[in-house]
């Protein structure tokens, strides 16, 4: 249920940074809980919020941000739209490899976003919770879509190619220094959707065996294997890759 | 480092075999016993290590259309 008020003049409104005394406590609050919350046991929930928050450090203005836009201020709203689209359109893209599909959702992400902001309280980063609230809006859509979030021809029938065997006596070709981003990225695109799903959300956005398990609706050792089906394929795109570049 | 005649395919394939568990065992992989004689094992270890650290360091480097902001902007005014 959304109870936040949307204020359609201030989403014109061009950095509000006005922070009123009410906000200030608002703002005090979320912060005194961010830098001093007291040492909780690492549930598997908490546990992968360390890792997020090393890789999703915290942005110079976010807290306002969220303060002001938990008080329904839009032009708020707008400034955490713009501090996170990258980040949340590009896990859409990565997670889904269709750009009508992933603007679709980057959408529904900042829209749930928005009915959900006065429930965020600062437990874990911010980023965090907006990243994990993007999965899972990709994973309903899959869901709704009939598609099978674990790929059973991928995870029963491993090709030739997956299998261990091939490594058997062929060239020993490092692959340490001879990719670049852009490289791996398009390699990470023509991964099968299954395979591209469990490393996207394990090797890039770093959640963890047992939350991919949750949200996959799959068995621990799946996802592990389905991460390792989708390196040994990666390293094999890239080699075809390394080779395109030698032919050449 | 070499591969020597007792590291055969058998050994090979029960090393590959434990690969999806490998690398979230918390030890330093490189100890693995397999891996101080066989050389393509080791390389594919060394690999996947530089496939999974190269991952990490993806950036989002797509933005969403103008149209995508629009369209909240779009159905947030409408909701209020």
């Amino acid at each position: 249920m959304n109870d936040t008020k949307y204020d359609s003049n201030s989403l014109l409104r061009k950095g509000g940074t006005h922070i009123d005394s009410k906000m200030k406590n608002t703002l005090r609050t979320t912060e005194t809980m961010a830098h001093t919350a007291p040492a909780e046991p690492l549930t598997a929930e908490a546990r992968p919020i360390q890792q997020h928050q090393r890789r999703n450090p915290p942005i110079a203005g976010e807290l306002a941000a969220i303060a002001q836009a938990q008080q329904g201020d839009g032009a708020s709203f707008e400034i955490l739209y713009n501090m996170h689209k990258r980040r949340v359109y590009s896990l859409c893209l990565r997670m889904l490899g269709n750009v009508a599909e992933a603007e679709d959702l980057t959408q529904e992400a900042f829209l749930q976003l928005h009915r959900k902001i006065s429930t965020f309280r600062g437990d874990s980063a911010f980023s965090t919770w907006l990243h994990r609230m993007a999965v899972n809006v990709v994973l309903m859509h899959l869901r709704k879509k009939g598609l099978p979030l674990v790929s059973l021809e991928e995870t029963l029938e491993p090709t030739q190619e997956d299998g261990p065997r091939k490594d058997f006596g062929t060239r020993d070709l490092a692959l340490s220094g001879s990719i670049d981003r852009v490289t791996l990225e398009r390699a990470v695109e023509e991964l099968p959707p299954g395979y591209r799903m469990v490393f996207v959300l394990h090797d890039v956005e770093g959640y963890e065996h047992n939350e991919i398990a949750v949200m996959l609706g799959c068995s621990i050792g799946n996802s592990k294997s389905q991460l390792h089906k989708a390196r040994m394929r990666l390293r094999s795109l890239l080699r075809q890759k390394a080779d395109g570049r030698a032919d050449a | 480092m070499t591969t020597k005649a007792t590291d055969t395919p058998k050994e090979c394939n029960e090393f590959q075999q434990e690969l999806p568990n490998f690398f979230d065992t918390g030890e330093d992989q490189v100890e693995h016993p397999h891996l101080k004689t066989c050389e393509n094992c080791s390389a594919l270890v060394r690999d996947l290590e530089y496939i999974a650290a190269q991952a990490k360091l993806l950036l989002p480097i797509h933005d969403p259309s103008p149209a995508v902001w629009e369209n909240i902007h779009s159905a947030l005014l409408k909701k209020s």
